[in-house]
């Protein structure tokens, strides 16, 4: 009984020592939380590679998910659909009275211009929209059989105002000019124009939203299944004091993997299936004498799409992640 | 300052099974308590709400002064970061090797890489096992992977260590074994919760006994 009191005394004296070795300072903490980070990267890939085919195949179906709306955009892109500067094509045309000579169209072209309406003009004489037709079409041969040039001197303008209304009442007021036969603006054109660019941009965007769900989902199970096969790690370490930070790290680096990775795949796709459509293209276009070739989705496009791929493959991550901590905090 | 303290803890399951009811009881600090009675009488319970793995349905329980009744989530982990646990299946992480099941608090908590070794091998040291550091747990036998889940409570040095049937599946060699182990802990300032139903070792031992039966305290022995 005697040695009670030594053995307390004793006691404290050790777990104030203890405390002391014990204490983890806030930069070894912080140290700690780097190293943690990095380890649970290269881990979390090594995961991967251990499983190579079904990863390959989650990463795939991430490719696929981000390659249907890419190439949609890049295709209404490509047609210009989506192009701010479509208001640039509000402009009338003015069609020239045949029988007036090339140096009296001079005159009407700089009459046209001092108006205060009117940002820019352009003479296209008869003969220079033979030789662009010519040109465009490839057909000088039918042309070339005609006697006399059938077309008639264009003037093109550009308004300065891009208001449809002003552009009417400016279109008619061109029309009553001396050897100006007709003016056109074609609203209608332009109209329908807008419409289908403003349906293409809605279309891209509900894929977008539709298959972006699509690739959540895809990481969320696949995450699902990989925290169902560490569930007894998951809990051990959460009884010794893991964070949910510290639980949920490793799988946020698996899903940022797959997002990486699927990004990737649909990079390469997106530049084997232009390879592959860009031969018959060309053909297509040189038959028309045209130049047009499939726009390349760019280093903006790429990183863009490689941004949004690792984005999603985090959040359907921390999705799947959270679900299965909530199942396993204390009630 | 006692160091657990439950005052008029009830748990119920489901709203019908009741599993404490009306506990009171406290622990002093650098106590070795055993929590006994039969399976059913409430002595896991008792070690889930220490463990803050659930909450108590009435009643308050304070841990080192602090009430741990109401923790909030993300305090848990830190809470949980204070105690060491012993649980009768080992609960070891089998695809790692025992440095690595050992060293896993002091990485939760980001330890240096050099303390963390030097504590892990004072730990493995102190249980006899250094010599298997890199063995996995599936090669060590029953003892040996109770020892390491032992290593494994006490490397953070922490100030209460709590033991759900430690010795349960052991013969009473090792089983004698394991409890010399907690008693040394319990000589250097370690306040220690046993919860067994190994009665004669329980008897040999002369520490405080908590009996429990259908969830209330039917008997506080040998009490300081």
């Amino acid at each position: 009984m005697s040695q009670t009191p030594r053995r307390s005394t004793e006691a404290a004296e050790k777990s104030r020592r203890g405390a002391r070795s014990h204490r983890i300072t806030f930069e070894s903490r912080s140290r700690a939380w780097r190293r943690h980070h990095e380890q649970m990267a290269v881990d979390s890939l090594h995961r991967l590679r251990q499983r190579p085919l079904s990863s390959l195949m989650t990463m795939l179906a991430i490719a696929i998910a981000m390659v249907l709306p890419a190439s949609l955009w890049l295709a209404l892109s490509s047609a210009q659909l989506l192009d701010n500067n479509l208001d640039d094509s509000a402009r009338m045309t003015l069609y020239l009275d045949p029988a007036l000579s090339e140096s009296q169209a001079m005159d009407i072209t700089d009459r046209v211009r001092g108006d205060s309406d009117i940002a820019s003009t352009e003479l296209i004489t008869a003969a220079a929209g033979l030789e662009s037709f010519q040109q465009r079409l490839g057909m000088s041969d039918a042309l070339a059989m005609m006697d006399d040039n059938p077309l008639p001197a264009t003037i093109l303008v550009q308004p300065r105002s891009r208001d449809p209304d002003a552009a009417q009442t400016l279109t008619e007021r061109l029309g009553k000019i001396e050897g100006v036969t007709d003016a056109r603006l074609d609203m209608a054109w332009l109209e329908r124009l807008r419409e289908l660019s403003e349906l293409g941009r809605r279309v891209v965007l509900a894929f977008g939203v539709l298959f972006a769900l699509g690739v959540l989902l895809v990481v969320g199970n696949t995450i699902r299944l990989a925290v169902e096969s560490r569930r007894q790690e998951i809990e051990v370490v959460t009884l010794i004091g893991a964070t949910h930070a510290f639980v949920r790290r490793p799988f946020l680096y698996v899903g940022v993997w797959y997002g990486l990775g699927g990004g990737i795949l649909a990079l390469l796709l997106l530049t084997v299936g232009r390879r592959w459509l860009s031969a018959p293209i060309d053909m297509l276009a040189s038959g028309f004498g045209s130049h047009f070739s499939l726009p390349g989705i760019g280093l903006g496009g790429s990183v863009l799409l490689l941004i949004c791929s690792t984005l999603l493959g985090l959040v359907g991550a921390w999705l799947a992640v959270s679900r299965h901590l909530a199942d396993i905090s204390p009630r | 300052m006692a160091m657990i303290e439950f005052a008029h803890v009830g748990k119920r399951y489901g709203g019908r099974f009741e599993a404490l009811a009306d506990l009171n009881f406290s622990v002093e600090r650098g106590e070795m308590v055993f929590l006994t009675g039969h399976s059913g009488a409430g002595k896991s319970s008792v070690l889930r709400l220490l463990m803050a793995l659930e909450r108590p349905s009435r009643g308050r329980i304070s841990v080192a002064g602090h009430d741990i009744t109401n923790l909030h989530v993300s305090q848990i982990p830190f809470y949980r970061r204070q105690i060491g646990v012993v649980y009768q299946n080992h609960q070891l992480l089998y695809d790692r090797s025992v440095f690595d099941n050992v060293a896993l608090p002091l990485i939760i908590q980001g330890a240096a890489p050099q303390d963390a070794r030097r504590r892990v091998h004072a730990a493995l040291d102190k249980i006899g096992l250094l010599h298997r550091e890199k063995a996995l747990p599936i090669e060590l036998s029953g003892g040996e992977q109770q020892r390491i889940g032992i290593a494994r409570a006490v490397v953070t040095k922490p100030a209460m260590l709590l033991a759900d049937e430690p010795t349960g599946n052991l013969d009473p060699q090792l089983s004698a074994d394991i409890m010399r182990l907690f008693e040394d802990f319990n000589r250097i300032g370690t306040t220690v919760l046993l919860a067994s139903h190994d009665l004669a070792l329980i008897a040999r031992l002369r520490h405080r006994v908590l009996k429990l039966r259908d969830g209330r305290l039917i008997g506080d022995e040998g009490a300081a």
